[in-house]
């Protein structure tokens, strides 16, 4: 597999999955573990460019794919344009919930760069945030879309 | 210059690290040589232990020990009193005590060997009522103390009978609050290890962690200044880390093992393990005049403390004084219980023995507005406690009292008009389809900020500011124990030392707590470090500016200026405990007041109510920062509507129904109110730092009651227990009972 770009060979269990390889072999703490049953979105990275949840992601799956992390989304210690727009919209309080929204809205703009209030709300019904009540995340996205669409840092 | 000083919303300090996942949180560290711990939970509610056996544990590859309370020097804790064992040594209380800690070189090991651990149980009958726990029969949970009750504290003001008699209208109802779990996205994890001078040093998340010292100490019986914790990002907290979890544990292990150990918890095991909010019974009797004017109160709450004190009495002691709500009235008898059961531990959950009051007496304010064919505005309007107001506990109301404002704000904003005749609600409007009904419902409520009843509050900081050589300040460091659990306090501390340094506020940093390097904050609860933290601030600061005058008088040529300053509550004003014949005192050093109003719509067919909009009138006196004010009083809402409308923590006989996120729900963004509106009333607390308070709590407390206020006027029914789910809406608009709801007795003492 890839991740964040780089080839990467690593011998895994059939029981692993995909959220413990990438912290504790791989040392990519930045994706939280909040629930491992799929219910809180903390563990989310790109898999192909699918959002997915890692700590139910079989490691094994994972073979000749492509993942990216929050790590990944930063380049040259420039900010994506949606940590960006979370940065600004100040949609993070403890954090913790952030780098699984963030590639979510993240998984979302490069799908559809335009998404409507109810498509938004839609993609971000999978995480849970018990901090900020979600409106400043949405806010974000908001942000994010706008500056997508004035032609601002898509990779 | 001072940019980003107080008013403005500077950027949070510690945001960019975290959009990127480069904060650290306790689950991610790992030292070499680390060892993996896991906890032998519980096997039963309420049982005796007869033996322990750890023996085919031990012999799994990798495990190097199982402790047990044997292996504890002094096998106790509790926040406030040391009620709790560390390790279960006779007997277990409730599925959250901890019977055996297994410690391995692999978590495969740990995790194998834990299920080895042969305990020999024999099962004692189960106490999971509160109301039942109370009975002179009932089985003790505490052996060693006479009955269950673990607090009784009440009020007595003026004559109620009289009241009573003088009163043209008498409301009654009874009222039940759920348990409630904290939620937080991160659960409980620790690393403890010997550090290089030879301290235990435990990294965990914590909201006190110069009280976890004390109680580690104590446990390991080891000298404080051989006892170290360092906090780094808390995946939030919401009063569920005020209590120990991980903390002793780890530190038992590295200090036996002489290595470092990690522990990480599951989130059935964070759920299953931390204490509650408390369930509260609560029964009203409320009578006022024709023209709306309370003449007298009587209330009794029993609050379900679980198996071990924890913070119990402090919520039971917050919640006597807030029963009554922000109200004046002549004639009150309030009395307030707290009972041991089996069921989990309750604790400190946002409020703080001040949420579950407003379910109680916002509607009763409601249903006398009802019986009295009022405004709800008017009728609260008429009532409401304004500076110089007398308390039920007879103090007098300071000057931040602001109760009327926030409703005033609120009102306003949902399209109440204030006319000759007194206040108007605005008309229905109208409705998307006919198995919908709308209804608007206003709530006030109100907080206390810093700890209450004569503790000696207080919180210390160090400020050091580096000179250039013509003595101008060219950074700070503020050194403060003030746990960053989310809510913004590093930025808010940095931006009041901006503002009293006048420096940018990029120029201040404020240090990681760490108790070897910061100074005790106290606790990041009771809204508080706003308000005690950053008057410990600004005082720092100003003695530095001090010292640093006098250093430039003097020509001295330093470069580096110290001051430290503590801020005691007791200073702005001193608190009392309640007096032992009427329960008069002064409770509280200072207060945070809100209203909300909410507009739902019901359907009717199932039950299912949707906040449309949600307007939330708060007073933070002057806002530090508003952007993160905003997000305290978004934040603030998100459990109050799920309080209001899902959240229940379920145990069935002392088991635990609700262990895992698909079981105990919380509000997605799905389920938010479709509009938030937040308004800021900016009454300044003339005690505050810059006039600034805390208001972390208050934002929760309205929004439950307007909630249920609102579904009243959609559909004329009455939602008295918490949560309002679809199914509890629906059998309440038909008139079906409920099932075992909680039974109105009167409890017997
Ligand atoms: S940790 Fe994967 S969904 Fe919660
Ligand atoms: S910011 Fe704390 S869970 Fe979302």
């Amino acid at each position: 597999m890839t991740v964040n770009g780089r080839p990467v060979s690593i011998e895994v269990e059939p029981d692993e999955f995909l959220a413990d390889v990438l912290r504790d072999r791989l040392g990519l703490i930045g994706t939280k573990i909040g629930c491992r049953e799929g219910e809180c979105g903390a563990c989310t990275v790109l898999v192909d460019g699918d959002a997915i949840l890692s700590c139910i992601y079989p490691a094994l799956k994972a073979e000749g794919r492509s993942i990216v992390t929050i790590e990944g989304l930063t380049r040259e210690g420039e900010l994506d344009v949606v940590q960006q727009a979370f940065v600004d919209a100040a949609a993070a309080q403890c954090g913790y919930c952030t780098p699984g929204f963030v590639m979510v809205v993240r998984a979302l703009l490069d799908r559809n760069p335009h998404p409507t209030e109810a498509e938004i709300e839609e993609a971000l019904a999978g995480n849970l945030c018990r901090c900020t009540g979600y409106y400043q995340i949405k806010e974000a996205v908001q942000l994010a879309v706008e500056r997508l669409g004035a032609g601002g840092g898509a990779p | 210059m001072t940019a980003g000083a107080v008013g403005e919303s500077v950027r949070r300090v510690d945001i960019e690290a975290k959009v990127q996942g480069r904060r650290r949180y306790p689950q991610d560290f790992s030292l070499p040589g680390m060892l993996h711990a896991v906890v032998v939970w519980a096997g039963y509610p309420h049982a005796r232990i007869r033996r322990i056996d750890p023996s085919e544990a031990l012999a799994v590859p990798g495990v190097l020990a199982v402790l047990t309370h044997e292996d504890v020097p002094v096998n106790e804790y509790g926040i406030n009193i040391y009620d709790q064992p560390v390790l279960a040594s006779d007997k277990v209380r409730w599925l959250g005590d901890r019977v055996a800690v297994v410690v391995a070189e692999t978590l495969r090991a740990a995790e194998r060997a834990r299920d080895l651990v042969r305990v020999d149980y024999e099962e004692l009958p189960i106490v999971d009522d509160p109301l039942e726990a109370m009975r002179p029969e009932a089985t003790l949970v505490h052996e060693d103390r006479r009955s269950n009750l673990l607090k009784h504290i009440y009020v007595r003001r003026g004559n109620v009978e009289e009241g009573f008699a003088a009163a043209d209208v008498i409301v009654e109802g009874t009222y039940h609050t759920p348990f409630v779990e904290h939620a937080y996205l991160q659960p409980e994890a620790g690393l403890a290890y010997i550090d290089d001078e030879g301290r235990v040093t435990v990294i965990c998340a914590a909201q006190w962690p110069h009280d976890d010292l004390r109680q580690i100490a104590h446990a390991l019986a080891l000298p404080l200044e051989q006892v170290r914790e360092v906090v780094p990002a808390v995946g939030g907290a919401f009063g569920g880390r005020e209590d120990i979890s991980v903390q002793i544990l780890v530190a038992l292990a590295a200090w036996r093992l002489r290595r470092p150990v990690k522990m990480v918890w599951s989130r059935e095991e964070s759920i299953r393990g931390h204490g509650k909010r408390h369930p509260f019974h609560m029964r009203h009797r409320w009578g006022a005049t024709k023209e709306g004017r309370l003449t007298a109160v009587e209330i009794e709450a029993v609050l379900d403390a679980g198996a071990y004190a924890s913070t119990s009495v402090p919520v039971l002691e917050n919640a006597v004084s807030f029963l009554a709500g922000p109200y004046a009235v002549p004639h009150a008898r309030i009395d307030g219980y707290a009972v041991y059961t089996n069921n989990a531990v309750t604790m400190a959950m946002r409020g703080f023995g001040a949420t579950q009051p407003p379910v109680g007496y916002e509607l009763q304010m409601d249903r006398l507005a009802e019986a009295l064919g009022m405004d709800p505005v008017e009728i609260r309007m008429r009532n409401l406690l304004e500076p110089g107001s007398i308390a039920v506990t007879g103090n007098r109301m300071p000057a931040v009292t602001s109760a009327r404002e926030t409703l005033r704000a609120a009102a306003l904003a949902a399209g109440w008009r204030e006319e000759p005749q007194g206040w108007r609600r605005p008309g229905a409007s109208i409705l998307r389809a006919s198995h919908l009904r709308r209804g608007i419902g206003v709530a006030c409520a109100y907080k206390n900020v810093g700890y209450s009843f004569g503790f000696d509050d207080r919180s210390t900081a160090i400020v050091e500011l580096a000179l250039a050589s013509d003595g101008s300040i060219q950074s700070a460091l503020v050194r403060c124990a003030a746990v960053e659990v989310g809510q913004g306090v590093t930025t808010v501390l940095a931006q009041l030392a901006a503002q009293t340094l006048g420096l940018e506020v990029s120029r201040v940093r404020v240090a990681l707590t760490d108790t070897a390097a910061t100074p005790s904050a106290g606790s990041s609860s009771a809204s508080r470090h706003v308000f005690m933290s950053g008057n410990a601030v600004v005082k720092a600061c100003r003695q530095a500016l001090e010292k640093r005058d006098a250093a430039l008088r003097e020509e001295s040529g330093a470069t580096r200026i110290v001051a430290e300053a503590t801020f005691r509550g007791h200073d702005v004003r001193r608190t009392t405990a309640y007096d032992i014949v009427d329960g008069h005192c002064e409770p509280h050093i200072s207060y945070s007041f809100g209203t909300q109003i909410a507009i739902v719509e019901v359907d009717i067919e199932t039950g299912a109510v949707q906040v449309d909009r949600l307007i939330a009138a708060t007073n933070a006196g002057t806002p530090v920062n508003p952007r993160l004010c905003l997000g305290q009083v978004a934040g603030g809402v998100h459990m109050g509507v799920g309080y209001a409308l899902m959240e229940e923590f379920i145990q069935q006989k002392g088991q635990v129904r609700t262990a895992r996120l698909s079981e105990y729900h919380i509000p997605t963004v799905a389920d938010m109110p479709r509009e938030l509106e937040s308004i800021f009333t900016e009454v300044p607390d003339p005690d505050g730092p810059y006039g600034a308070t805390g208001l972390g709590e208050t934002p929760t407390l309205p929004t439950a009651p307007a909630i249920l206020n609102a579904i009243h006027d959609a559909t004329g029914a009455w939602i008295t227990e918490l949560p309002a789910t679809p199914e509890r809406v629906w059998r309440a608009l038909r008139g079906v009972p409920a099932q075992p709801a909680a039974p109105a007795r009167r409890p017997c003492p």
